[in-house]
């Protein structure tokens, strides 16, 4: 199947590590040209050196996602380097953790208001463009109880709320908006390694409640955003989709 | 494991505060690379020269001096096959003797505290005073030759230091303070008298003392025994010092360990340091391996409105681990805030076994209650309680470690440059026993 992706304009903030950089490792691979950005500039630049002779072209600069200004510029910029935006995959987060009220602050300023801001620089940019995808990457832990009442799984929720009102807001530019929520996906250098060593136990209990017994894969979370950001998948607006491996235990009806 | 980096650790100046705890790295030893061999581990020939050599020779860690409080208070301990009564006296000092009645050589107490003044022989109630001497010898009158010509109990070299009490069962054994050499001067400024004994345990484990000390006297084993901690210290650039017969390391606490890399998440052991001294983990914006700096700053800023007194210690003992071997068998985790000390005690008869002991100690807050004093916690072989997860990761390895070292297939042990703390350990040993 040929997901229609060759030549397609992508935008994924904080991608030089794990799930977001499979995207933009698979995307390049599929003729797209992407734009990529983190905190360092060494990290940016080895990326680059990285995904340098693929189909696509991937491009990028330094640049810290929680600053406005920043951000902003950076998100006009790439806009005007690739020419247009088709597709947008913000899956930024300040992550878990319950130690005070400052979690709330920094998942509210990471996790929610860079999205919302990236929607509404680039959301003009893929109207110009005839249409798009915009794909948030969520998270299983707003659909069900996990890990404690904390901000990251309550604020990744709130981007599930924001998806579908924004998707009955942009459908007729001819945009589909859609979350992808993957549930605890292993490798090295994420978090679920760092657990591993440090809460082995419940990384045990956690691999346990997978049908499978393992934890998901960078990849296959990858291939269902490429798949949900695609032109095949046009027909796919305001959806959740969970990807798990059967992890979460509720009926989706 | 590969090792991704080298990390920069930030050092503390000793001239800012030269009476500290010496921080200076002693020269390099040349200790070869010779396999030791395993006979030192299995061998009951071994086992008894260590007890002609060490163990009947040197100064042995006895207890706390606030174990034992009050005048008639006393700590009943073991080492191999002989027992030992330390006795608190009326003039506030402390004396040691061998736990023998002179009559029939009847044991007057079983391991543990307690108060006995006078002690009372439960066999024919011969009566000795908190300071060994004779209070009452029943019928002495039928004893021909009267009294034994001692005074009293066999009495034993007893001395303090840093907060404990310390006897040899050598009566011709070097002062304590000759014993300790270099030493001196490194635990004073942790002023452990403030700091509140809180977990006495002793575990019978199946394996030579010496395979327990040597477990914790090398970072090595890190990586691939305690996982979790990668995301909580430095396991590899260490600082390795050796003394006369007492050796060191000096383990970076609060970075991440060149094994691993930021995952962009604080780690829970590092979180739970920033909890420690106070700092909200929420709020620390730094990199993961500023995580050190950041608390020794911070404790060092907070310490009078926490109630803590760190003016002798340097910045970095305010987060790392002063790792200390005390030759022969204590081995300390010493910090600002707390001490972990375990005493590594041979069985009486059988090199494939030992006694562990817990000594947990915390820092008091200036004016804050005491916990009362905790009770002694005996773990016999095969017991499943936990005795907390790195000690459980260690034991684990120890029993099987006796059982292989006891196989045909193999020698001894192969060591590396980190471990060369057991290098220096077992030339001591050499040392003592002459092979």
């Amino acid at each position: 199947m040929d997901l229609g992706l060759k030549g397609k304009r992508v935008v994924i903030p904080a991608s030089t590590k794990g799930i977001l950089r499979r995207v933009v490792d698979q995307l390049v691979d599929e003729g797209c040209d992407v734009a990529i950005c983190s905190r360092s500039e060494d990290t940016v630049a080895r990326a680059l050196r990285e995904l340098s002779g693929g189909k696509g072209t991937a491009i990028g600069r330094a640049c810290d996602v929680n600053n406005k200004e920043d951000y902003e510029a950076w998100l006009e910029e790439m806009a005007e380097q690739l020419g247009g935006v088709d597709i947008f995959v913000p899956g930024v987060s300040a992550g878990g953790g319950a130690d005070s009220e400052r979690n709330w602050w920094k998942s509210f300023e990471v996790d929610v208001l860079s999205t919302v801001r990236g929607c509404e620089v680039l959301i003009p940019h893929m109207k110009e463009s005839g249409g798009g995808a915009i794909t948030f990457i969520t998270t299983t832990a707003s659909v069900e109880t996990f890990g404690g009442p904390q901000a990251y799984n309550a604020m990744k929720g709130s981007l599930l709320v924001y998806a579908k009102q924004l998707s009955q807001e942009v459908g007729r530019d001819g945009i589909r908006v859609n979350c992808v929520s993957p549930g605890p996906i292993y490798f090295e250098g994420g978090v679920w390694q760092m657990l591993k060593d440090t809460m082995a136990k419940w990384f045990a209990k956690v691999e346990k409640d997978h049908p499978s017994g393992r934890l998901g894969t960078p990849e296959e979370v990858s291939n269902c955003v490429l798949f949900i950001s695609s032109p095949a998948a046009s027909w796919v607006s305001g959806t959740n989709l969970i990807v798990d491996g059967g992890f979460t235990k509720r009926v989706q009806f | 494991m590969k090792v991704i980096r080298k990390n920069k650790i930030v050092r503390s100046d000793p001239e800012a505060n030269p009476n500290g705890t010496p921080m200076e790295r002693t020269p390099e030893a040349e200790l070869g690379s010779s396999v030791i061999p395993k006979e030192r581990y299995t061998s009951k020939e071994f086992m008894q020269k260590e007890w002609d050599s060490i163990w009947s020779k040197v100064w042995l860690l006895g207890c706390r001096e606030d174990q034992i409080p009050e005048p008639g208070d006393y700590i009943c301990t073991n080492i191999g096959k002989e027992s030992v009564l330390i006795v608190r006296q009326h003039n506030g000092g402390f004396k040691a003797f061998h736990n023998v009645c002179m009559h029939r050589g009847n044991r007057l107490a079983d391991e543990g505290v307690g108060h006995a003044n006078p002690f009372v022989c439960g066999y024919h109630g011969w009566k000795y005073g908190s300071d060994g001497t004779f209070v009452d010898i029943p019928d002495l009158e039928t004893f021909p030759q009267g009294k034994p010509p001692c005074s009293g109990l066999s009495e034993l070299p007893c001395d303090t230091w840093a907060s404990f009490v310390w006897f040899s069962l050598n009566t011709e054994v070097e002062p304590l303070k000759e014993y300790l050499g270099e030493l001196i001067g490194h635990f004073e400024p942790y002023h452990f008298e403030r700091m509140a004994m809180t977990r006495w345990v002793t575990a019978e484990w199946n394996c030579n003392w010496k395979a327990a000390v040597d477990a914790f006297a090398e970072s090595y084993h890190t990586a691939q025994t305690h996982p979790q901690l990668l995301w909580y210290l430095e396991d590899l650039d260490l600082q390795i010092d050796l003394y006369d017969r007492h050796s060191r390391y000096l383990v970076p606490f609060g970075l991440l360990s060149p094994r691993v890399d930021s995952v962009g998440e604080i780690p829970p052991p590092l979180k739970a340091m920033l909890r420690g001294a106070g700092i909200d983990p929420a709020s620390y914006e730094g990199s993961m391996n500023d995580i050190r700096v950041a608390v020794q700053q911070y404790k060092r800023a907070t310490q009078e409105e926490q109630g803590k007194d760190f003016s002798e210690l340097h910045d970095e003992q305010l987060t790392d681990d002063y790792n200390y071997l005390v030759f022969p068998n204590v081995t300390t985790n010493t910090h600002s805030d707390d001490l972990m000390l375990f005493r590594h005690r041979p069985h009486p008869e059988d090199p494939n076994k030992m006694l562990f002991d817990i000594w947990m100690f915390e820092l008091i807050p200036e004016g804050e209650e005491w916990p009362p004093l905790p009770e002694h916690d005996f773990r016999p072989a095969g017991s499943t309680r936990s005795l907390g997860m790195v000690i459980d990761q260690d034991a684990s390895n120890l029993a099987t470690v006796q059982q292989g070292m006891n196989s045909a297939g193999f020698n001894g042990l192969w060591l590396s440059d980190q471990e060369l703390r057991l290098r220096h350990f077992h030339k001591t040993i050499t040392e003592y026993v002459g092979e």
